[in-house]
């Protein structure tokens, strides 16, 4: 359960009474060994008897109604096993997939709605052949209107994406918290409200008011995606995918196919990446369908091209109005921020709720309104991505600052620490703040890139600054981010007699390490060398319901989960120890599977006799399971209520290097710090954090999916450029901050996506610095700055 | 189909294989060494680097029939039994890792280099290894690898 702030002292568990030292500590990846020696099993690798290769084809048409699929060629080319077309689900009752609407079918029924959309599939024994019978699908379309962007969508007589209306089947409890529409473009609304704006702007001595644009962009996980379907019998489904939901998808396999959610088994091996594209059905809808055409296994591979076709992040326009007081008091803030979600829902809605109620930023301002629209375009679909809706208004309302800032001649960090909430605020959503180490993450960021105060001789002293050479600068950026609520996780623990003790867990290793710190927290709490504890993977015939790896919640919920399954194996265990030993179990310790009295060493029992105690001999398992759901929710109408079970909290800084005559930027710095709650493993949080810069600095510098008229431009890994080794920043800074979480295990939060969000709008404001360029539109490009360098805007 | 005759991992190996077939492709398919990676098939990634003849190549891109003669290492082609190649044992102990997905290849990658230039500049590995995405954004602690697994194959005596 989550608990109220009044309740913080008694939860969690604290170190002190384990004191094993195993949690806080760089403990060595579990996964290592496989990964350096190439023996690590992911799912492209798996291969099962009488498997076929699925090959899918894909619209090549934007915006189209299908007339005619017509098949029989293809199934007739030796070698071809099946081909799946909408014929085959004209009788189905479920053939629609989503995790909020279900509005992608599982191959096009009446209209395709963006470059890259399924038609059909083939399952062959070689892919070149399921290729070959690709080109042997005869489609006859009718070319319809494309919708480009957001606002082309809602322009008065757009042509409609979405004809029928789709069932929100809501699972989800903070789909509560938005609107959701039908037959329109616009797919969700969701809104914050809070005092009155006009108000607030009335009494302002400056309102300034922007536009600030991302594009799309693309995960770009090394590893496509990939699943293996089999049906061992008519109805019981076994699927090896690398999804982030194995439960969520398990519940949408079971939909589809009419079966109970026991009859489908979903096996997720070791993920190459996701940073959430791999969140909810992506391939396996497809894949258990066309495998249970064939009878026979089918394992679909995607090649880059068309991962570049399945899913993206929101491309974003977001205008921001903001009224401030002489002295740099943040009165009224005012947002619509427009993303696009492509042709399809996927997660959009809720990435485009998150995104709404901290539009208005980490900052105490009296007045704010805000409306976030998710909107459907003949696009990519887009769905989660590392940081999850924030980085498109966080871009906004970081630039925004410094130009503030500027306009009242005041420095860019002051102005925010002076508005910065701290402990005890209330959020824009009307909750109390509590574990947000704000402030801590700005001026650690500040202080270490050597932050120098922007007071009125240095501003004058840019303005004069001939705009010719390399010039330098630097900028900060902080942010605050929810994390899914609410949202439920159970895990359960098992110790055997030889003091090992396994973890049974959804959460998918997916390279964030997972595994070693749900370990961590399962040795330090039942007493054993963490070698001695192994994590599972997911199978949904044994490891327990998880609703999601993603949204840096496996720590915090699941961890949460380890920490009372574990506590309730040492109950017992401390339980039989204490009739051995004639001590009272709150006089004892374990430490290396040794249970002994606090300050009397000599009196001690192993594990394995406690064991041998309850057993009779060595043997046997001691179990322990918990659930733990986190509560929220939010009014539809006035975004009011708890958005979260704990805050993201991180701060950045930036200095770069512009050369005024070519308009590159080089990133001498980069800083990020982060609230990681309590610092589990810290090798673990910093390698999250740098990714999160990393992925972020390509998205601010150099990547952009590039649309013309509703054709990907750049659909590969030969156009799309992402950042290696060469694109590191002269530093790369990464500091750790802890403010713990009440109901974090130990006090941990998430970790994995804080710092993405604050790359793009630190690097925006250090090149403004520099060079007087303030970029509005994403990404930071070579062209844009010599634009703004000439004025031509 | 034709058959070719080459070196994998030091055995003498013959394969079946179709004219357009990858080595790529034999190799996880035909010989079902699955440590080199299908990340892009058009050699910009960099998780299908294997060595042949000592070189790293993408082998996304290489025609099985061309390895005809040739001397190929793969990821599992490193260790001496359990005894991880230094290059290997370099990335584990920097946790030179994340999702794990490219790291065959950035250790492959990694092994020519130090072929080529036993002592290369933190300039000279980010130019090497420029061809290896790592999404998940491992660099410093790749960087801090190759140093190690360099240092260690250079030996005591070596500066």
């Amino acid at each position: 359960m989550a608990l109220a702030p009044q309740d913080r002292a008694t939860a969690g568990g604290t170190l002190t009474e384990y004191d094993c030292g195993i949690v806080g500590t760089s403990v060595s990846r579990s996964d290592g060994l496989e990964k350096v020696t190439g023996r690590a099993v992911y799912v492209g690798d798996l291969e099962l008897p009488r498997m076929l290769q699925g090959k899918i084809l894909r619209s090549l048409h934007p915006h189209a109604r299908v007339l005619r699929v017509d098949a029989s060629r293809a199934a007739a080319l030796p070698g071809v096993h099946a081909v799946l077309t909408r014929d085959d689900l004209a009788d189905q009752p479920n053939v629609y997939y989503g995790p909020v609407v279900r509005d992608q079918p599982v191959v096009a029924i009446d209209k395709v709605l963006y470059v890259g959309d399924p038609v059909a599939a083939v399952a062959a024994d070689r892919e070149d052949i399921a290729l070959e019978a690709l080109d042997l699908i005869e489609v006859e379309y009718a070319e319809l209107p494309v919708v480009e962007d957001q606002d082309a969508a809602l322009a008065p007589g757009a042509a409609l994406l979405h004809e029928r209306s789709s069932q929100p089947r809501v699972v989800f409890a903070d789909m509560k918290s938005l609107h959701l529409q039908q037959e329109s473009n616009l797919c969700s609304i969701s809104h914050l409200r809070k005092g009155n704006v006009e108000e607030g702007f009335r009494l302002a001595d400056l309102v300034v008011e922007d536009t600030y644009t991302m594009p799309m962009v693309q995960h770009a996980h090394i590893e496509p995606h990939g699943a293996l379907a089999h049906w061992d019998r008519p109805d019981h489904l076994t699927i090896w995918s690398c999804t982030q939901n194995p439960s969520v998808n398990r519940a949408q396999l079971a939909e589809l196919f009419g079966l109970p959610e026991g009859r489908v088994r979903l096996i997720v091996p070791l993920v190459g990446g996701g940073y959430g594209a791999k969140t909810y059905p992506k391939l396996e809808p497809i894949t258990a369908w066309l495998a249970r055409k064939a009878g026979r296994p089918v394992r679909i591979v995607l090649s880059r091209e068309e991962v570049f076709q399945t899913i993206a992040r929101h491309p974003s326009k977001v205008w921001i109005k903001t009224g401030v007081s002489h002295d740099g008091r943040l009165l009224a803030r005012q947002v619509e921020a427009r993303y696009d979600t492509g042709a399809y829902a996927d997660i959009g809605p809720r990435t485009t709720k998150n995104g709404g109620y901290v539009a208005p930023g980490p900052y105490r301002i009296d007045h704010v309104s805000v409306d976030s629209l998710c909107i459907y375009t003949n696009k990519t679909p887009a769905g989660a991505f590392r940081g999850f809706g924030v980085p498109q208004v966080a871009w906004n309302y970081e630039c925004q600052m410094d130009d503030i800032a500027e306009r009242l001649g005041m420095d860019p960090l002051e102005l925010r620490l002076k508005n910065l909430m701290v402990e005890g605020d209330r959020f824009h959503t009307g909750e109390e703040l509590f574990s947000v180490g704000m402030k801590e993450c700005l001026e650690a960021v500040a202080r270490d890139i050597g932050w120098q105060r922007h007071d009125a001789a240095y501003y004058a002293a840019r303005r004069q600054r001939p705009r010719t050479g390399k010039l330098r600068g630097k900028g900060l950026a902080v942010m605050i981010k929810s994390t899914m609520t609410p949202s439920l996780s159970s895990a359960s623990l098992r110790l055997d007699a030889d003091g090992s003790a396994t973890v049974m867990t959804s959460t998918v290793e997916i390279g964030q390490g997972c595994r070693t710190v749900l370990a961590q927290i399962a040795a330090e709490v039942l007493g054993v060398p963490v070698e001695r504890v192994t994590v599972s993977l997911p199978d949904t015939d044994f490891t327990p319901y998880d609703q999601s790896t993603s949204s840096s919640r496996s720590v915090f919920s699941m961890g949460h989960c380890v920490l009372e399954a574990g506590k309730e194996i040492r109950e017992q265990v401390l339980a039989l120890a204490a009739e051995a030993l004639e001590a009272s179990p709150e006089d004892l310790q374990i430490r290396d599977a040794v249970v002994s009295v606090r300050g009397s060493p000599e009196r001690s029992v192993t594990i394995t006799d406690v064991f041998r105690r309850r057993h009779g001999s060595a043997m046997g398992s001691l179990f322990g399971s918990s659930s733990f759901q986190s509560n929220g929710g939010l009014d539809p109408d006035t975004g009011q209520g708890k958005a979260t079970a704990f805050w993201h909290i991180a701060a950045g800084a930036a200095e770069v290097e512009v050369d005024c005559e070519t308009g590159r930027v080089a990133v001498l710095q980069l800083v990020a710090a982060l609230d990681t709650g309590k610092t589990i493993n810290p090798l673990g949080c910093n390698m999250q954090n740098e990714g999160s810069v990393l992925t972020a600095l390509g998205a601010s510098l150099m990547e952009e999916m590039i649309f013309d008229r509703g054709q990907p431009l750049n659909g590969s890994f030969l156009e799309y450029n992402l950042p290696s080794l060469k694109d590191m920043p002269g530093r790369l800074g990464t500091i750790l901050i802890e403010q713990p979480h009440p109901d974090g295990p130990f006090g941990a939060k998430g970790v994995g996506e804080s710092s993405s969000v604050i790359i793009a709008p630190a690097i925006g404001n250090a090149v403004y610095d520099a060079c007087g360029v303030r970029i509005k539109t994403l990404p930071i490009t070579p062209e844009r700055i010599l634009r703004g360098l000439r004025g031509l805007g | 189909m034709g058959t070719i005759g080459f070196t994998v991992n030091g055995r003498a190996t013959s394969a079946e294989i179709r004219p357009n077939e990858t080595l790529l492709e034999l190799l996880r398919d035909g010989l079902q060494l699955k440590g080199a990676k299908e990340g892009c098939s058009v050699g910009v990634c960099g998780s299908c680097t294997v060595l042949v003849d000592g070189r790293p190549v993408s082998s996304c891109l290489m025609l099985a029939t061309n390895a005809e003669g040739k001397e190929v290492v793969t990821i599992e082609g490193l260790a001496d039994g359990e005894r991880l190649h230094p290059v290997q044992q370099a990335f584990l102990d920097a946790t030179a890792f994340q999702c794990g997905f490219c790291t065959a290849g950035l250790i492959m990658g990694t092994v020519g280099l130090l072929h080529e230039n036993a002592d290369p500049s933190e300039e000279e590995v980010k130019d090497y290894l420029s061809g290896n995405i790592c999404r998940c954004g491992t660099y410093l602690e790749v960087l801090q690898a190759v140093k190690a697994a360099a240092a260690t194959l250079r030996g005591p005596g070596g500066a």
